[in-house]
């Protein structure tokens, strides 16, 4: 009698060989009752189909837009492909996935639309559930005074993310998602684009130069203080009204975490 | 080990198509039934509502990942993860199935069948205890849908759970529709199963649909609860009395008032059959 052991490896090896499919001659066929009703073949077909099928599935859930964008049917081959290239070793499908970026950047390496999709798509699913925490407020800073506020520096929340895309991956998966046609691709869009959660849903919005070398700059730790000087050398007197405005703004959408003094 | 889990009813999985219905309408559902896994992520959404939902409804804690059958070492991380999710929201219990899903750090993402041997019982048998003692708590383990089996298998489904509760000293998720679906692909007698199963260790049963491909059935738990169904249920009340039931819908999900109209077939079928149960056993 084989092993446990042997078994499973048997059976796995089998589910991940995508060249076997279903072909009797390929198989082992005495570690599967056969049968005339259905027969080994048929049944172990089953799981091999059903491998693939959940997994295509799971990828489809993060990744509607791309799905939209390549049409099912490229989806489908791009997800097996995924699915060879990157067999999956997490016990949650939710995390399944994370390489779909890097992977369309080698097999669709002229889509640039598709693979910043990608890219943008797991970002607003990462954001979906992060990590739960207590916003400030306008109010919590209104109650520092303001001769301390050149210290200060901000804790954002762990969903928020900043992407520099190059195309029009963004508009394109909002019109997907609209159900409405989408743009021709342009590879020369060049926008920040901001991810990060409010009110329990994942939100984005693309930002100016300025707004987004200063978020950066605000998560990298920089004081209030040094962020309007960095502001300064870029538009001059304003820069401390405008920073304000910023910090106002990242504030009311409930962008910030917490302020450390 | 001893469980002090009372009968909660008849409850419904938990699903995000629901959340705010339960929340707004209070619906007639006894308990829900978490999806584990969709609950182990670090925070937002769902589990916003899972807290919600669990301030007004017991539940228990169901996954699809413990791949208990598995010669691969059992996962740590899983089991804490599982266990924080556990401390969270304090399930009546928890269950997974009794089957494998990988080896090697790979996951298959199914349910892939064991072979019913003395080895296996004893293998699984051993690891159960393993994530019994760090849950703190006895598991149940539920029967899956099967499409193959193996030669060297050497007893019946049910005489390996049997084996694998009294070793494991755990307890038993009756999915009533795999025990039909599996009977119809390997041609055994469902009641047997039933029949065959330790009574005293059943605390929840499993109530689903399928697809029907002729030659074969695929569990699909996407349809209505057939009647074949309905029936291995009855028997199933008859012989076990009042056991914790749920509808499982997992794909085609309908109105919450669907799957609780579907429900009340489950508690009239259990008001008629655990009558019957008493009056025998009180004979």
């Amino acid at each position: 009698m084989r092993q446990l052991a042997q078994l499973q490896q048997h059976f796995q090896r089998y589910l991940m060989d995508d060249s076997q499919a279903v072909d009797s001659h390929a198989l082992d066929n005495n570690w599967i009752v056969d049968d005339t009703k259905v027969g080994a073949t048929k049944r172990l077909g089953i799981y091999h189909n059903a491998y693939r099928m959940r997994i295509i599935e799971a990828l489809a859930s993060p990744y509607g837009g791309l799905k939209k964008l390549l049409g099912p049917v490229q989806f489908h081959a791009i997800a097996l492909g995924y699915l060879n290239r990157y067999p999956s070793t997490y016990p949650n499908l939710r995390w399944y996935g994370s390489k779909m970026a890097d992977y369309l950047q080698t097999v669709l390496p002229h889509n640039l639309v598709a693979t910043e999709m990608a890219t943008f798509e797991w970002a607003i699913a990462a954001a979906f559930d992060a990590p739960d925490v207590t916003v400030v407020t306008l109010q919590d800073l209104a109650e520092i005074p303001p001769a301390q506020w050149g210290e200060l520096t901000f804790v954002f929340q762990p969903g928020l993310q900043l992407l520099a895309l190059q195309t029009n991956a963004v508009p394109t998966w909002k019109a997907l998602n609209d159900d409405e046609a989408p743009s021709q691709p342009d590879h020369q869009q060049h926008l920040h684009w901001l991810i990060w959660r409010q009110q329990m849903d994942a939100n984005f919005r693309s930002l100016d130069n300025t707004e987004a070398t200063l978020l950066a700059q605000a998560c990298d730790g920089l004081s209030f203080g040094a962020l309007c000087e960095k502001l300064f050398e870029t538009v001059g007197e304003d820069a401390t009204l405008q920073a304000a405005q910023y910090l106002a703004g990242w504030l009311e959408t409930e962008m910030i975490a917490d302020i450390h003094r | 080990m001893t469980d002090n889990a009372s009968f909660l009813g008849f409850g419904l999985g938990l699903r995000t198509e629901h959340y705010h219905e339960i929340l707004e309408n209070k619906p007639k559902v006894d308990w829900f039934e978490a999806l584990s896994e969709n609950y182990m992520v670090p925070g937002g959404k769902p589990l916003y509502f899972l807290d919600r939902i669990r301030a007004d409804y017991p539940m228990v804690m169901h996954g699809v990942s413990l791949s208990i059958g598995s010669t691969a070492p059992v996962n740590l991380d899983y089991l804490k993860e599982l266990k924080q999710l556990a401390d969270r929201i304090q399930p009546a219990w928890i269950s997974d199935h009794l089957c494998w899903t990988g080896i090697h750090g790979q996951n298959m993402h199914d349910l892939l069948p064991m072979p019913y041997t003395e080895e296996a019982a004893k293998h699984v048998a051993e690891r159960v205890k393993i994530v019994q003692d760090y849950l703190g708590r006895q598991i149940l383990l539920e029967n899956v849908s099967s499409y193959a089996s193996y030669v060297d298998s050497t007893m019946t489904e049910w005489e390996f759970i049997q084996q694998v509760s009294d070793a494991a000293d755990c307890l038993l998720l009756l999915d009533v529709n795999n025990i039909y679906v599996s009977s119809f692909n390997h041609q055994f007698d469902a009641k047997a199963f039933i029949d065959g199963v330790p009574k005293q260790r059943v605390r929840q049963i499993h109530l689903a649909g399928h697809h029907n491909h002729g030659d074969y059935i695929i569990d699909t738990h996407d349809a209505p609860v057939i009647d074949p169904v309905w029936d291995l249920y009855a028997h199933a009340i008859q012989r076990f009395g009042a056991v914790s039931t749920m509808i499982e819908r997992d794909d085609d999900i309908p109105a919450l008032g669907v799957l609780v109209e579907e429900l009340d077939i489950a508690r009239q079928l259990a008001a008629k059959h655990t009558q019957d149960f008493s009056q025998r056993n009180a004979a």
